[in-house]
């Protein structure tokens, strides 16, 4: 059985860049009967790495800006084809250069396989703690697709 | 007018947009940094319980958590009129240690380093850890690693997570320290005292013995005359947790120091109506525009801020590097913004010797770490962000709940500094319409240095990170676009 675990990125207070935190908590009741970790994180590139280090798999869930898509669209992508990403802050390291920064330093134990479930949003600048309509609508989806993964 | 636009800027995201408008004659008139804030804050704590201030302050930024974190605290202690306990404040100090130590690193050898270690000429692609690895070698690489892990590791054993601190309460902190947690820090802090040390000679060997990188630090388009700010103790040593606000001024004098209650006294908040953000400047000294001088208000946080406004560091080692430090640039205060890299490995010894003090205190196991609240008021609350002086200003009702939030974030303090240093930097570059092709990398540099926080957001998604210059005609028609990924 592959040592896995599902980390719900984003911002809880900032709307609906928080949506892989409010996807993660939907995940909770169903993966009880699992061995599988879930995490929260706020954060992004070497700490996100760290957070994954030891698992086989790796399942991200988190909000993405695509301007050509309506918000609330969900994707599955590969996270170890991706070649650039915005990282949590501008004092971070994007996840690519984190991962493979660890795998020239030889890091041992990074996921062979790295999962990333989006949730596409509009950026916001607004403090709040709930989602919008349309990305509230999408957590559903988003928890079928991680679901999917396993 | 014409104008550039810069947008984004890589490797400091949150959608910073720079604007630079040039004259008829095509030489820089005006260059502005824009930057969309987080918005709301106010009016979001509003209601909510003054204790989880510090768990939703640590919220507002991926990479300040800590900063927020006892920034909220301390103004928390303020509001519930307790002092907490001796072992509770180097308990405080002793996480924040970790985390000065795990940013400090971070910028330098990820961010800001990457211009000087790989050369600012780099193509922009191996302008990052990546490249720094690949000139520094392999092992070196695994030590940066390894270190910034350890101010992770001594953030994460005091505060529950590194990213999610649980420990500060009003009235101290809610965890102790076991003898063998301290054995673990000690051990982590004396490495990364020598980890300091190595960086610093990698300082000189890289930077300050080429002298194309020295004359790059004191060129004009890289100077700015402010007042500095920055906490200190009662002797005026650099402190990143507690003290007096000090503000010097561009002929090294103190102008004052003042406790953080009065911070509304001494600061005033300018609104322009290009910018969300807003330009705090002296009171004392006074508004004048976007203008350097002794009679210009603006004043400079962060590394050099602190290394500025105190009279020296705390610490041994420090003050060596201290003193040659100001030695080498020409003596005080220092006006060059490209040595807020200096002044942060300068601050990352001091940080990590006195964390290394902190855990050979005989109190650091004792339980006494809180001490009972009282009847809830007014707070405010200071601390040393890595990248600045943090207020916290809060109002509590009767019942605990906050009436009003406000916070002065370090960024926001370098706002009009920042913005002088891109218009300065692109002012070297622009000559009678000729755009230098270092145009870029130059003025990317000169906002670097800062750190500037900007609007924090996580999201995941891959694409690219294009920097664009796009040039306009007087009529503001677009006529060029330099642009690179």
């Amino acid at each position: 059985m592959m040592k896995t675990i599902i980390v719900g990125i984003g911002n809880p207070i900032l709307g609906d860049d928080g949506v892989g935190i409010h996807v993660l908590r939907e995940l909770v009741p169903k993966t009880l009967d699992q061995d599988i970790v879930l995490e929260e994180a706020f954060t992004g590139g070497m700490n996100l790495l760290d957070i994954m280090i030891g698992y086989d798999r790796a399942i991200l869930i988190d909000a993405v800006e695509n301007p050509d898509d309506p918000p609330g669209k969900t994707y599955t992508m590969d996270a170890l084809q991706m070649t650039s990403s915005h990282s949590t802050n501008p004092h971070d390291t994007s996840f690519p250069e984190a991962l493979e920064v660890a795998r020239k330093m030889g890091q041992k134990n990074i996921p062979s396989e790295i999962h990333l479930v989006g949730i596409n949003i509009r950026a916001q600048y607004d403090f709040k703690d709930r989602l919008s309509d349309e990305v509230f609508r999408a957590v559903p989806e988003a928890v079928k697709k991680v679901m999917d993964l396993l | 007018m014409k104008s550039i636009v810069i947008d984004p800027i890589t490797r400091l995201e949150g959608h910073g947009k720079i604007n630079i408008f040039l004259n008829d004659k095509g030489n820089v008139e005006n260059a502005y940094l824009q930057i969309p804030e987080l918005r709301g804050f106010e009016k979001f704590c509003q209601g909510r319980r003054a204790e989880d201030m510090p768990q939703i302050t640590s919220r507002i930024c991926g990479v300040c958590p800590v900063a927020h974190h006892f920034g909220a605290a301390k103004a928390l202690d303020s509001a519930f009129k307790v002092d907490p306990p001796p072992v509770a404040k180097k308990l405080r100090e002793l996480m924040y240690s970790g985390y000065i130590i795990y940013d400090h690193i971070l910028h330098f050898y990820f961010l800001g380093g990457p211009d000087f270690v790989v050369g600012p000429d780099a193509p922009p692609g191996k302008r990052n850890i990546l490249g720094v690895i690949e000139k520094a070698g392999i092992e070196i690489g695994k030590e940066v690693i390894k270190h910034r892990a350890y101010g992770q590791k001594i953030t994460a054993i005091l505060g529950g997570k590194a990213t999610h601190p649980v420990s500060g309460l009003p009235g101290g902190v809610s965890k102790g320290l076991n003898a063998e947690e301290v054995k673990d820090i000690e051990k982590m802090s004396r490495s990364c005292v020598e980890f300091a040390k190595f960086s610093l000679q990698l300082f000189e060997d890289i930077v300050l013995k080429n002298k194309a990188y020295v004359d790059l630090i004191l060129s004009d388009p890289y100077q700015l005359k402010t007042y500095n700010m920055g906490l200190v103790d009662d002797k005026n040593k650099l402190n990143f947790y507690d003290g007096g606000i000090r503000v010097t001024g561009p002929d090294d004098k103190e102008l004052m120091k003042f406790d953080v209650k009065d911070y509304q006294q001494e600061i005033a908040e300018r609104v322009e109506k290009w910018s969300y953000m807003k330009f705090p400047y002296l009171k004392r000294v006074g508004w004048k525009g976007f203008v350097d001088g002794q009679d210009s208000g603006f004043y400079r946080v962060g590394p050099l801020g602190r290394v500025n406004a105190a009279d020296g560091m705390a610490t041994p080692l420090a003050q060596k590097e201290y003193d040659r430090m100001f030695e080498t640039l020409g003596g005080r205060p220092i006006h060059s913004t490209l040595a807020f890299h200096w002044a942060r490995l300068v601050e990352l010894l001091y940080v990590s010797e006195r964390a290394l003090e902190l855990t050979l205190e005989e109190d650091i196991t004792s339980d006494k770490i809180r001490n009972p609240v009282g009847e809830p008021g007014e707070g405010f609350g200071v601390i040393e962000a890595a990248r600045g002086t943090l207020i916290h200003h809060y109002d509590v009702d009767e019942q605990g709940l906050i009436k009003k939030a406000n916070l002065i974030v370090a960024t926001t303090n370098n706002a009009g500094p920042i913005t002088m240093s891109v218009r300065d930097a692109a002012k070297g570059l622009i000559k009678n319409n000729v755009v230098n092709d270092g145009l870029l990398n130059m003025v990317e540099m000169a906002f670097r240095a800062y750190d500037p926080c900007f609007g924090c957001a996580t999201h995941c998604m891959p694409g690219t990170m294009p920097l664009i210059a796009n040039i306009y005609d007087k009529n503001e028609r677009l006529i060029r676009s330099i642009k690179r990924n």
